[in-house]
């Protein structure tokens, strides 16, 4: 049971926020795909050029192996969960539930399963106990993303 | 719609699956390689799926701006970033700086944009993503 008494790294702070930011291009670049082509297509495509991307990426980069024994199989389908989502939002998006209703289950659904995972230490990541504060800080961040997602756009 | 609702909590707990596993991958590799692997099996997966549903080229999709396929770049670094922070800040904070990184990111977007929007609704939800930034940013137990 390790407890969190440092502070965040403030790059570790600036990246995690910076790479929201990066999740907002995403969805105006994806979606724009959406509007023209199907919702498969607008799957694909990033999917595709992602790949060409990050094989460039690796090329030039050339990081480090942390590891040189190979890893279990199982952590290579990460990309199927994420495709799975994709699936998974375009129906709902269709459904009553809308963009607003599917981006705040959404939440609800990623912060539930993100908070278990910590607790348990899942698939061999870190196990950490989240403290009073870390529950403080949800309340507030999922209250405020619910007034913008359900509040915020039209008026 | 209860079944709707089922399946959009399923999607966002599968975006934080996907975070750990990529993150686990990433500790065995590098965040990049991990984001590597995440979008090709992602991409064979899809493919096969488009195959057999059929649809893939449907519409209009020559039409799409140019920009609009650049969403893959992006999403290489976005991925290779929560493979990194996840083994490094835990699930949970990763998952609520993204959070609140977007949502405040979407807010810019859209009145640059020019897209309608209440004014009060943004400046209070912004603020209270705001506090809980700071909240989660501090050490120590509270």
């Amino acid at each position: 049971m390790s407890r969190r008494t440092e502070p965040i790294h403030p790059l570790y702070f600036a990246a995690a926020f910076g790479t929201g930011g990066l999740l907002s291009f995403m969805v105006l670049f994806n979606g724009t795909l959406a509007a023209y082509g199907s919702l498969f297509f607008a799957s694909w495509v990033p999917h595709l050029t992602g790949t060409v991307a990050a094989m460039l990426f690796l090329l030039v980069l050339r990081p480090k192996r942390a590891r040189v024994t190979r890893p279990p199989v199982w952590v290579y389908l990460g990309g199927v969960s994420g495709a799975i989502t994709v699936m998974l939002t375009s129906a709902t998006l269709n459904s009553g539930l809308a963009l607003s209703g599917t981006i705040a289950l959404g939440l609800a659904g990623q912060m539930m399963f993100s908070l278990f995972a910590d607790l348990r230490g899942l698939f061999g990541l870190p196990q950490r106990t989240p403290v009073r504060r870390d529950y403080l800080a949800l309340v507030l961040i999922i209250a405020g993303s619910l007034i913008l997602i359900f509040l915020g756009s039209g008026s | 719609m209860i079944w709707f609702a089922a399946l959009a909590i399923l999607a966002g707990v599968l975006v934080s699956l996907s975070r750990q596993i990529n993150g686990r991958l990433a500790l065995s590799t590098s965040a990049m390689e991990s984001s590597f692997w995440n979008h090709l099996v992602g991409l064979v997966f899809i493919t096969a799926v488009a195959l057999l549903v059929g649809g893939l080229f449907a519409g209009e999709p020559t039409a799409a701006p140019w920009w609009a396929y650049f969403g893959g770049p992006v999403g290489v670094v976005f991925v290779a970033a929560g493979s990194w922070l996840i083994a490094r800040i835990g699930a949970a904070q990763t998952a609520l700086l993204i959070i609140a990184g977007q949502m405040i990111s979407g807010v810019a977007i859209d009145i640059l944009m020019g897209a309608p929007g209440n004014l009060w609704a943004r400046t209070f939800g912004v603020g209270l993503i705001l506090a809980g930034m700071w909240v989660v940013r501090g050490g120590r137990r509270a």
